[in-house]
This record gives C-alpha cells, structure tokens and sequence, in this order.
C-alpha cells in the first residue's frame, strides 16, 4: 500500500490529519482547474476548497481503482461547470475580474507554480496568461473543461470523456470545436507572440 | 477531402490521435489549400501557447480554508448529535419524574391523550388509559360497596331479629304442649 492510499484509508476512518496531506498534494492541480474555469482567484479558491470538502464527504463512493486524481478533478470540474452556467446570466468580463483585486495588495494575483522569473518576463507571464484567459471564458463551460484537461492535465480523449461524462466522439468534437474559437479569440495575440 | 474535414484532422493531428495515413491526407490536402494552410498554422500557435501555459499555484490559504471548513462542520455535526442526545435525555427524565402527575392528569382531562399521538407519547397514553380504567373500577366498587355493606348489616340484624322471634314462638309452643 502506497502513501497516497493511506492516507484515502485513513481519510475514509475519519483521519482529518490524513485528509490533509492529501488537500496539501492536490491543491495546485485543482485550484489550476477551478482558476481555468471560473477565471477568478476567490471564486477558484471557493471551488478548490468546495471540491475538497465533497471529496471528503463521498470519501466513501471513491473508487480505488481509478486514480484519485482524475476522481478529485472530475469533481471539481462539475462544481465548476455547474457554477458558470449558474451565473451565466451575470457573466462578468476578465477585465472587470482583473480590475477588482480579491483583497489587500496583490492577493488577487495569480501566482504561477513555475520557477520565479526576472521581473520583465512576470510582467509578459501574467499578460499572457491574462489573454488566455480572457479567451477561455469565451467557451462553453464544458468546452473550457475539456480544452484545461488537455493542456494542462494532459488528458487523453478517453480520460476526457470520464472525467466529464462525455462519449469520446463528444470529446473530439468538443476539442476542435474549441481550438477553433480560441485560435479566432487570441489571433492578434498570437502575432505578436511570434 | 474538404476543408471542414481537414479541420478536424488537424485538431486530431495535435493530439497525437492521427494515423499516418490520416496525416499523409492532410499534408495532401495543406499542400493544395492556402486557407487550410493559414488555419493549421494558428492552431499549432494556439497549442504552443496553451502547453506553455503555466500552473497556477494554489494560495496556502486554500488548505487552511479547507482544513477550518471541515472543522466547523464537524463542530456542527457534534453539536446537532449533543443537543440532540441532551434533549432527549432531559424529555425522558422529564416524563418519568411527572409520570404520575400526568397519568392523573390525563385521568382528570381526558383530554391530554387525544393530543399526544406516536412513538413514546403513545405509550404513556395507553398507561393513561389503564390507569383511568383501574381508577374508574375503584370509583364503581367504592361506590357501591357503602350501599351494599348497610343494606348487609341491615338483612344480617333483620335476619338476627327474626331467627330470634321464631325461636322464641317455638320455645313457647313446645313449652304450652
């Protein structure tokens, strides 16, 4: 038995301590997801800690087979899906989201898990990722699942498709779908990129 | 192969899914197609731009929130379970200590048991019940066993008196003989 299925073994008898390490392993990869989909700090910090906390209540249902990973992330990104169309009506712009910092100082500024930069290059990082996240909210909220799983999770079509109960012939559609409104979205971007 | 098609396999092409005789058709088709060409193009940008794009790192705050959240409801969760086991125990106590208070009173009224309906309440209506029945059959042999005692005593010294006067006529008859 390995850490990580001790640390489930332990969660499920009610461990807190053991659940813990297990937020403490996952927090990146799903706080990445909920920041990719909701395209906001505070409501992906509320989604992360909402995903661990069902994660946590149907500790029971999980199944050991599957990796916990795909089953934290498969939860996440529902939550999510289910939040952006709840507030579709209200859909708000990334410059709107940008504008309105989170909290004190910089607490609304993403932080990138790669290695820290000189401070010209964080400066191109984050206008960047700004585009590309601007351009994200432009999709559906399950093409912007499928497209994050992609690229950043680096899914296959079939881990796609479980994550988000979608048929892999769904999966295809949906990707090019995609790739072909953000390519539109972040044309002029990608100009100057070259 | 049309443009839409060549699309799609260009999508396929950038994750790897493929085959080479699918890439083959496409190099074909991009070969004869500058609107295709421009197309394959932005998307090998795009898929550049999307797999260099970085992790974002989740705040320490998060697991602290996680950790509190999970807290709280267990507190909550404690205190629901708690109260409702204090309250229970104190209903239970509470009933036993008054229970012959309101088995009386539930005698007197009569009214108390068409309130209380299920569960335990039912219990201590149907000892309501036997008690006012027990009480009702004590009241009928109270009742009666005064009337009967007198009306005894009375057919004892009538039967007394009489048993002594035919006694007596007796005696005198066997005595004149």
């Amino acid at each position: 038995m390995n850490t990580e299925t001790e640390w489930i073994e332990q969660a499920r008898a009610g461990d807190q301590v053991a659940f813990g390490r297990l937020v403490t392993a996952y927090q990146t990869p799903v706080y990445n997801l909920s920041y990719r989909m909701l395209g906001n700090a505070s409501e992906a910090e509320e989604a992360t800690q909402e995903a661990f906390l069902r994660a946590y209540t149907h500790l029971r249902s999980y199944d050991p087979n599957r990796p916990f990973r795909s089953w934290l992330l498969s939860i996440a990104s529902h939550y999510c899906i289910d939040q952006l169309r709840r507030r579709r009506i209200n859909w708000l712009s990334l410059e709107d989201e940008i504008a309105a910092p989170d909290g004190p100082g910089d607490a609304g500024r993403i932080r990138l898990a790669s290695d820290r930069p000189r401070p010209e290059s964080v400066v191109m990082q984050l206008e960047q990722e700004d585009r590309v996240q601007k351009a994200l909210t432009g999709l559906s909220p399950t093409d912007r699942a499928a497209i994050t799983l992609r690229y950043w999770y680096d899914y296959s079509y079939e881990e796609i498709a479980d994550t988000l109960s979608l048929t892999v012939s769904a999966v295809k559609s949906r990707l090019h779908r995609a790739r072909r409104a953000l390519a539109k979205a972040l044309e002029g971007e990608m100009m100057y990129a070259v | 192969m049309r443009c839409d098609q060549a699309a799609e396999m260009m999508s396929e092409r950038l994750d790897g899914r493929l085959d080479p005789a699918g890439v083959a058709l496409l190099e074909e088709h991009l070969a004869a197609c500058s609107t295709c060409q421009d197309e394959w193009c932005r998307l090998q940008m795009l898929d550049g731009l999307l797999t260099s794009a970085p992790m974002v790192q989740a705040p320490v705050r998060v697991r602290v929130g996680v950790m509190a959240r999970l807290s709280r409801r267990d507190q909550a969760r404690r205190a629901i379970i708690g109260g409702t086991a204090l309250s229970l125990g104190t209903v239970a106590l509470t009933l036993l200590a008054l229970a012959p208070l309101l088995l009386n009173v539930l005698d007197v009224t009569g009214i108390a048991p068409a309130l209380i309906s299920g569960g335990p309440a039912t219990i201590v209506q149907l000892l309501a019940l036997m008690g006012a029945v027990c009480r009702t059959m004590l009241a009928l042999l109270e009742s009666f066993a005064a009337p009967l005692v007198f009306l005894g005593i009375c057919s004892l010294a009538v039967a007394i008196a009489l048993n002594r006067l035919w006694v007596g006529v007796v005696g005198q008859m066997q005595a004149t003989r």
